[in-house]
């Protein structure tokens, strides 16, 4: 099995993260690549840049973690996190997750779990820098309230 | 005191677990694998033949946890709520140390499923290191804390078992030790807090509390750090150890003690 996290200041390519993840492998069905982007807008317009922080060693223990969970949950062959950090600007790439599966349906939704948890639970943190000064980014309650549907402690086996 | 996996005539017998209230049970269990430093080196650098060791020695134990009925005769199959193996790098070791954690809502124990799970955890770190040292050893595998069910709580220390031989350390301190060779704990801010307090860390030494809890070093971090109130914000979130924490717990020498907003990756 072929699990991996990664933080790092380089740009990623989510095509050769899908080649690493598959390899000679042909009992993979369906892969579902989730890239988070940085915008141009957030809660103020004009974001010339952002700064990605974070809290090395227990951030990539936090993505192992959703990693293992999603493993947990559903019939996966293999997965990936890739979150950049550092100086970033708009339109450049901040995260991929990519997950690899025999069915389409495990792929997309241990995609989505992993995501959602990452948000809420991996140690990063962002400032934005607008034209009218630099600030914290807060968390959203829409995060939050995006991890209720996996709240069961039932296991989907696909 | 009974085996209640043997039957009147001391012949092996699963418990019927029917009947059995349905409480939340909880288990730790720990290991270590002994290696040459080279070995750990390697595993540090993340540079091994065969990749990333510890997501895959991660991903074994978990998957070890959930087929623990399949590997133990008479163990049910439970559904676990939560499994979790986490690793550390013990230079003095020299090695890994393994815990496992377990959860399941259920009217059985999951002592099992923690103890394989740190188990397998082991033999998956001797497999996916074996390439380069052969000599491993893999060895103080044991059951550190188990809660809920009958015999309720359960905790190595209080249970006055004798601490096991963790590994050929040198000197007493380090086998008691999880690294750090003082009593000193790290306290890190992260973020906007980090800016807000004008600090990134300090080291308090467990000496200078009045016991060696989280509440205390919070107490005393509102004396010791300017604007130290920042911390008492109820949306300020604690990891000790790089997980996070909520409520009270006592803290080890060498732990490391984080405070940082809520997280906005992604």
């Amino acid at each position: 099995m072929n699990f991996s996290v990664t933080v790092q200041q380089e740009s990623f390519d989510i095509g050769q993260l899908q080649q690493q993840l598959t390899g000679e492998r042909t009992d993979i069905g369906a892969i579902a690549a989730f890239t988070g982007r940085v915008r141009d807008f957030s809660e103020r317009p004009d974001i010339l840049a952002m700064t990605l922080e974070h809290y090395p060693g227990m951030t990539e223990s936090s993505l192992r973690a959703v990693l293992a969970e999603a493993c947990e949950r559903w019939s996966i062959s293999a997965g990936c996190i890739v979150h950049r950090v550092g100086r970033l600007q708009p339109g450049d790439d901040i995260v991929a997750v990519v997950i690899a599966s025999a069915h389409r349906q495990a792929a997309f939704e241990a995609c989505a779990y992993s995501m959602d948890h990452l948000k809420t639970r991996a140690p990063f943190w962002k400032k934005e820098h607008t034209r009218s000064g630099d600030y914290w980014v807060s968390e959203r309650a829409s995060d939050n309230e995006a991890l209720q549907r996996w709240r069961s402690d039932e296991r989907i086996d696909r | 005191m009974t085996l209640t996996h043997l039957d009147e005539r001391g012949q092996a017998s699963m418990v019927d677990v029917h009947g059995k209230d349905e409480t939340r049970r909880e288990a730790v269990a720990s290991g270590w694998i002994r290696m040459q430093p080279d070995t750990l080196k390697l595993l540090v650098d993340d540079s091994m033949p065969k990749g990333d060791v510890l997501a895959t020695a991660r991903i074994a134990g978990i998957q070890a946890a959930k087929r623990t009925h399949e590997l133990i005769p008479l163990c049910h199959a439970l559904m676990l709520s939560k499994v979790s193996v986490d690793f550390e790098f013990d230079h003095r070791l020299p090695g890994v140390r393994v815990r496992s954690f377990c959860r399941l809502a259920g009217r059985t124990g999951v002592e099992m499923e923690a103890l394989t799970a740190a188990s397998v955890a082991c033999l998956t770190l001797y497999d996916m290191c074996k390439a380069v040292d052969r000599g491993m050893v893999i060895g103080g595998v044991q059951l550190e804390s188990k809660s809920g069910g009958r015999s309720g709580e359960w905790h190595r220390e209080d249970a006055g078992v004798e601490a096991v031989e963790h590994g050929p350390a040198d000197d007493e301190a380090a086998v008691h030790s999880s690294g750090l060779s003082s009593d000193q704990i790290t306290v890190r801010f992260f973020a906007e807090l980090r800016e807000s307090l004008g600090m990134e860390s300090l080291t308090v030494p467990l000496a200078e509390l009045a016991d060696s809890r989280l509440s205390t070093l919070r107490a005393s971090l509102l004396q010791r750090v300017q604007s130290g109130e920042l911390l008492e914000q109820p949306r300020i979130l604690c990891a000790v150890n790089h997980e996070v924490v909520q409520g009270d717990i006592t803290l080890s020498p060498g732990d490391e003690i984080a405070f940082f907003p809520p997280v906005t990756g992604g």
